[in-house]
């Protein structure tokens, strides 16, 4: 368990006691095919004994006998300091003085649902839950703070973690300590509790500082690598040529055997089939460790994926989508091919994004143990829902005999939504019988990342006699990482064909085009040549390269003005067709045309450039269609003729992403994801050689760093609306933005990402 | 072989550590000294996760062998200041830069040895300076801002705001 | 080619066996005493010695002092320095100052033999009476270590000692130093240093094929280790002369900040040896190449070439985008990002850097793979990147300054000298 707290405050007393019902974790139309799990309603057995402990009506915090009050946070903190947003939901609600709130983030347990930190959903999916358990609390504390001052409950307010009424007050603190906190709330009770209106709002909105920041600054903060249990040992796994398809035919560590601390050399037993043909090097340090992994000699079984390239990927790719037959219709209209076939004419391109690395900074560890009965395992981690049935599987228990405990994540962008890395720690440990402290070095962490699979894309547009659209197609191929690690979870499309959400979700616009088909395939080479991962904005990083970058080059083909139509299309729908339908007012494109609109004003859209220099833009909805964060981003670059290179000058990005919970957070957000997405489309890229990917370490990998931060001009449109995930959404808008940007400067289209000084001069001649 | 006896200063406490010489600096800090403010990431002194001071210079401490070590003093993130109040880590709160943290001690540190060579550094100076550090948070709009102020409160002017 | 080789052994045969191929012994005696040597002598023998570098090579590393065990590579194979302790059985404790001398001087050893030329008796000949006595009460004064001489591992023939005595003939002059009078009496110190104790021009000359230092290329630069002793004549490609000033401050504190650091067995060379010659010696040694690389004819010329290479730093980082510059942004900038026109006197420019400025690569190479300073060392630390950065990165890296920071054209054969230099216990990520 960890806690983050405000300098030199005390740790809180945790009591274990459950006054009360919890509230549910699902939020109202949490439309992807998660199954969120409910926490578990029934009353602890134990709260009766505690009595005189604190305050928890909700599982969701506790306030103790200080008036000190911690709430719980399940999600990963890896940068968007999701707890100190959830806390202020909560805080706002309970009318807190927010010097008294602190954070605990919690390690697994059943009780607290589903627990994933991933797809931007965050604050998106608490907020209902986190406003109505602090209503719940504060409805308590009023009704028993009345009480305990006599005065007429209709007569009080709570203010600052204080009740008053009639000129007198009494603190949450001493109404803990003297009152009788007894009532309880049924799930229904909970969702029906009144939220505050927008214009109420004290804390949500307002600056603060984030909590997980001083600690950050000193050294004090405690991350997976800093994990450490006596007795431990440490490890480095030896890993195999490909991800998939090799097991160990031949082990010899005898010149590990030199190197001092060296214990010895575990061939794995994986019943969960995580790690197949993993090798796990123990020693006294974890230096000593590393060097006998390079020393000790592993011959693997052949594995078919040792022998493809990225070329041969995206080949693939092309055939799976030359085959109208496959793929899973995600989006269907009536009339598709009668709209091309009667087209005046057709516009075809197809895109392309290359392999791309998390290369999180904190590379992959975790440590695992056996205690008190249970298997403990210390890591960051994304979802730990997911792993923990592989965890458990793998050991031969149940799951509940494997607790994992939390710590702050060195970055995670998804890698370490997909927890795979826990599970050889705890195999070692099993097979040594001692807790053992697995870090990968960082060519390990490259080589067996869960990187963005390369994809291929082809988008077709059909005109009508006045060059309006009539129709459009968007077919996208990738690796697809819901598929290979959780496919139960796949939605089906419009034929039956189940498909990964998030390698499609963006192609799945919100523009008017007519009959429109969106169809998504499985790239099974990908999938088995290596573990496909969600990375940073997912499909939408790089449907909506595709589908942004199209949407100028038909502009052009058109004849009209890139803004000009795209706002055309944005025109027609006025009212939320997500699942969500009327519960978030999504108003549908109507947002988007806003900050389309807005992006295009600041950035002075229609200026004249000077040579070489050009402007550009792009949109998206952001993740999903039923959690949409509205984005533009404008982009103006100046292209060197002679060496190719690429200057950003400026990129304009205005968002929409509703009611924004911790401003302050909110725009460090777009800031990163803005940079992300400028190091997709200009800096960063690998690709698959021989079954492994060609870079190993930041002497051939280069994402963005300080000298190539452009400014950036950000903008958030004010509003009440329910917030938004904001963690990814802007990383969709830049690369397309900069792509059309190139080719208002100097007429070159790159369709392929990254895109390198090389791509442009190439460009350059053949346009 | 006898492994060699090597003595040093850590933030200001002698050390001593009997070690294969060419054991990098940066495990004997966060493995034997057991600080784990300096952090891990490329392994190459590529990244800057791992910087410290060495006198005060910044170094890589992941490839810097203990050998080069003895008789030197090392300032690591935990020393930099006794109470988290040092000019640059002021600055950061202030300016909110760290997102995950993970980089943020090597950023500190580096900024310390910028700044104490350029009192007022030029966006150039920092371009260069920083660059060895890598954020992949991409935090870098707030961690330039945080230089600019510390420096001024260094030199003793008003913080840019 | 075997012709010449053989012509050329031919002549030394004949010329050595004129009788000259064996000299008499001398008696050995009982080690004398500390206390027949005075304490000035003692002191001006350890100055010489370290003036001398002699450690440098009779001491192996980690091993007691003076021992011998180094092995020199040498074109004609291992050459493994001699115990020099006052050992009377393994070392030099039962040799005669008489005997002391004629090594220094003749090349000879106690019993006769002659030394190998690895040891630069062709330079320590020109040293005083009163410095060859300082440093033998030096050397007898030292701990006794009994440490038997390693074998060397020279090929036949040019082990046969005999041989030797034809090499004498053809190559080398006995004889005390004798002062140039037109020269300064600091000019003439200085050479007297630089030609006899110091030996410079045992690294900075190019030898013949004989190993022998070629007379009509005095200090062009040689090879020397994986490294490359660079020119000490006019010759030398640095962008700024090598001043006296800048002289001084190198050969004192291994710091100029118009070139850069000693490094490699130079830092041994300052911070070990020349640490040890009082101030004066510094500037001797400064005045005589100083005049010899006639670094006063170019200084009208020093501030626009000083202009000129710091044109060359890196100025707009933004713009950068080869492998080499993303190498040297992401490893190097941080400490060697020079931003004014003029040098710092700390971490100078690479602009300025004679490693980079050098016809051979060597000295980039090492100092890349091995950095500088370190334990024990003085003044600035520079980690190696063996480790860190493969053989190809190295070359981008190389190839790259060498565009920018030098307008000297590029190296050749850039990857098979990188590979040649990698220690061998590196594994490259």
């Amino acid at each position: 368990m960890h806690e983050a707290q405000t300098a030199s405050a005390p740790a809180p007393a945790t009591s274990s006691t459950r006054r009360g019902f919890l509230i549910s974790t699902t939020s109202a139309g949490f439309a992807m095919a998660f199954t969120l799990v409910e926490p578990s309603l029934a009353a602890d057995p134990a709260d009766a004994k505690s009595a005189a402990a604190g305050f928890e009506p909700t599982i969701w915090y506790d306030i103790d006998r200080d008036g000190i009050v911690t709430v719980n946070i399940i999600r990963a903190e890896m940068g968007q300091h999701v707890g100190t947003a959830l806390a202020r939901i909560v805080a706002e609600e309970l009318e807190l003085d927010w010097t008294s709130v602190r954070l605990r983030y919690v390690d697994t347990d059943p009780k607290w649902g589903t627990m994933v930190t991933g797809g931007s959903w965050s604050v998106w999916q608490s907020f209902p839950y986190l406003s109505q358990a602090g209503a719940a609390g504060r409805m308590a504390l009023l009704d028993e703070g009345a009480k305990l001052l006599r005065v007429g409950r209709s007569a009080c307010t709570a203010r600052l973690g204080v009740v008053s009424g009639d000129g007198r007050t009494i603190s949450y603190a001493e109404i803990v300590r003297r009152g009788q906190l007894a009532r309880s709330y049924s799930a229904d009770e909970l969702k029906a509790m009144p939220i505050k209106a927008a214009a109420e709002r004290r804390l949500i909105s307002q600056p603060t500082s984030a909590i997980d920041i001083p600690a950050k600054t000193t050294g004090a903060a405690r991350y997976g690598l800093d994990a450490e249990v006596p007795g431990m040992v440490y490890a480095r796994p030896k890993l195999p040529p490909t991800r998939n398809g090799c097991r160990v035919s031949a082990i010899d560590d005898s010149a590990a055997r030199a190197i001092p601390g060296y214990l010895k050399s575990l061939v794995l037993n994986d019943p969960s089939g995580t790690v197949p043909g993993w090798v796990v090097v123990c020693a006294e340090s974890f230096v000593a460790a590393s060097r006998a992994a390079d020393l000790v000699k592993v011959t693997w079984t052949n594995s078919a994926a040792a022998s493809v390239s990225e070329a041969d990927i995206q080949s693939h790719g092309r055939k799976l989508i030359n085959d109208a037959s496959g793929g899973a219709l995600v989006v269907e209209d009536a009339g598709v091919d009668a709209a091309f076939t009667a087209a005046k004419f057709i516009l075809e391109r197809e895109y392309t994004t290359a392999t791309v690395l998390h290369f999180q900074l904190e590379p992959l560890n975790a440590l695992a143990l056996q205690k008190d009965g249970r298997w403990e395992i210390h890591t960051g981690n994304q979802w730990q829902s997911l792993i923990l049935p592989t965890l458990a599987k793998a050991l031969g228990v149940e799951e509940k005999q494997v607790l994992m405990r939390t710590y702050l994540l060195g970055g995670g962008f998804g890698r370490r939504l997909n927890g795979d890395y826990a599970v050889p720690a705890a195999l070692a440990a099993k097979a040594l019988g001692r807790p053992v402290k697995l870090v990968w070095t960082r060519a390990d962490d490259v080589h067996f990342d869960s990187p963005r699979s390369p994809s291929v894309q082809r988008l077709r547009m059909a005109f009508g006699p006045a060059n309006q659209v009539t129709g459009m197609q968007h077919h996208a191929c990738a690796g697809w990482p819901t598929q290979v690690m959780i496919p139960a979870f796949m939605p089906k499309g419009k034929n039956g064909a189940p498909y990964d959400p998030f390698a499609i979700s963006g192609a799945d616009h919100w523009y008017t085009v007519g009959a429109q088909r969106v169809r998504a395939l499985s790239n099974d080479l990908a999938n088995s040549t290596f573990r496909p991962g969600w990375l940073r904005s997912v499909g939408p990083g790089w449907t909506n390269w595709a589908l942004e970058s199209f949407m100028d080059e038909a502009a052009r083909a058109a004849g009209m003005d890139t803004l000009a139509f795209r706002l055309d299309l944005l025109a027609g729908k006025t009212q939320g067709v997500g699942k969500n339908g009327a519960d978030l007012n999504v108003a549908g494109a109507l947002r988007q045309a806003k900050v389309l609109q807005r992006a295009a004003a600041k950035a002075g859209w229609g200026s004249k450039m000077p040579a070489d220099t050009g402007v550009g833009l792009a949109t998206s909805f952001g993740q999903e269609r039923d959690m949409p964060t509205w984005c533009a981003c404008v982009a103006r670059v100046h292209v060197d003729r002679r060496s190719g290179v690429v200057k950003v000058e400026q990129l304009t990005v205005v968002v929409d992403a509703g009611t924004i919970v911790h401003p302050d957070g909110a725009l460090a957000q777009v800031e990163g994801a803005s940079l992300w997405g400028l190091s997709m489309a200009l800096h960063e890229g690998t690709e698959f050689v021989n079954g492994q990917v060609r870079d190993s370490n930041l002497n051939t990998y280069t994402p963005l760093r300080m000298r190539d931060v452009p400014p950036l001009d950000i903008e958030f449109i004010a509003s009440a609306e329910p917030p938004t995930g904001l963690g990814e959404p802007a990383t969709t808008v830049i690369a397309p933005a900069i792509a059309n940007a190139i080719f208002a400067a100097v007429g070159a289209r790159l369709r392929h990402l990254p895109m390198r000084p090389a791509d442009l001069l190439a460009a350059l001649k053949t346009s | 072989m006898n492994t060699p006896t090597i003595a040093f200063k850590l933030n200001g406490q002698a050390l001593s550590v009997t070690v294969s010489p060419d054991t990098p600096l940066l495990w004997v800090i966060r493995d034997m000294a057991k600080l784990t403010g300096t952090k891990f990431g490329c392994g190459i002194g590529l990244c800057g996760a791992c910087t410290v001071h060495m006198g005060r210079r910044a170094v890589r401490s992941c490839i810097t062998p203990i050998s080069d070590v003895a008789g030197a003093q090392i300032t690591t993130i935990e020393g930099l200041s006794a109470d988290g109040q040092h000019p640059l880590q002021k600055a950061w709160v202030q300016t909110q830069a760290p997102q995950c943290g993970y980089c943020q001690s090597g950023q500190i540190m580096q900024a310390a040895a910028l700044i104490r060579r350029f009192p007022d550094p030029s966006d150039a100076d920092i371009d260069s300076v920083m660059n060895g550090n890598l954020c992949r948070c991409m935090a870098y709009v707030r961690i330039r801002q945080a230089i600019k102020i510390a420096a001024a409160e260094v030199q003793g002017g008003a913080p840019n705001a | 080619m075997i012709k010449r080789i053989l012509l050329g052994l031919a002549v030394l045969l004949l010329v050595g066996s004129f009788g000259l191929s064996w000299r008499p012994a001398v008696t050995p005696i009982a080690p004398p005493a500390a206390d027949s040597f005075t304490p000035a002598q003692v002191a001006l023998g350890a100055q010489l010695a370290a003036a001398g570098n002699c450690a440098g090579c009779h001491t192996a590393p980690g091993g007691p002092a003076f021992a011998g065990g180094l092995g020199l590579e040498t074109d004609f194979g291992v050459a493994y320095s001699t115990n020099i302790s006052p050992d009377p059985v393994t070392g030099i404790g039962n040799w005669s100052e008489a005997a002391f001398a004629r090594a220094m001087r003749e090349g000879v050893a106690r019993d006769g033999s002659h030394l190998l030329p690895a040891f630069p008796y062709t330079h320590f000949t020109k040293l005083s009476d009163g410095d060859v006595r300082a440093l033998y009460a030096f050397f007898m004064t030292r701990p006794a270590v009994v440490a038997a001489d390693r074998e060397n591992t020279i090929r036949f023939p040019f082990n046969v000692r005999a041989l030797q005595a034809g090499w004498k003939l053809l190559f080398f002059d006995a004889g005390v130093y004798q002062p140039v009078a037109a020269k300064s009496d600091i000019w003439n110190r200085g050479a007297y240093l630089a030609e006899g104790i110091t030996h410079c021009a045992a690294c900075h000359t190019p030898r013949n094929r004989f190993g022998a230092e070629q007379g009509q290329a005095a200090y062009a630069g040689a090879p020397f280790d994986g490294w490359f002793a660079p020119p000490l004549n006019a010759a030398n490609p640095a962008p700024l002369p090598w001043t006296q000033q800048d002289l001084y401050d190198y050969l004192r504190s291994g710091e100029s900040e118009a070139h850069g650091v000693a490094a490699g067995v130079m830092a041994s060379v300052v911070h070990d040896g020349l640490a040890k010659l009082p101030d004066d010696d510094i500037r001797a040694l400064a005045t005589y190449f100083a005049d010899n690389n006639g670094s006063a004819a170019r200084a009208p010329t020093a501030a626009a070439a000083l202009s000129l290479a710091m044109s060359r730093r890196l100025v707009d980082a933004g713009r950068e985008t080869e492998p080499g510059a993303n190498l040297y942004l992401a490893a190097c900038a941080a400490c060697h990002y020079s931003p004014a026109a003029k040098p710092l006197a700390v971490q100078g420019s690479l602009a300025l850097s004679s490693a980079i400025t050098a016809d051979d690569p060597s000295n980039f190479i090492q100092t890349v793979m091995h950095g500088v300073g370190g334990a024990g060392f003085p003044g600035p630390y520079m980690p190696g990147f063996a480790s860190a950065l493969s053989d190809a990165d190295i070359a981008q890296l190389a190839n790259y300054l060498r565009r920018t920071r030098s307008d000297q054209p590029a190296w050749a054969n850039l990857p098979a000298a990188i590979a040649a230099r990698r220690p061998p216990s590196t594994t490259t990520p």
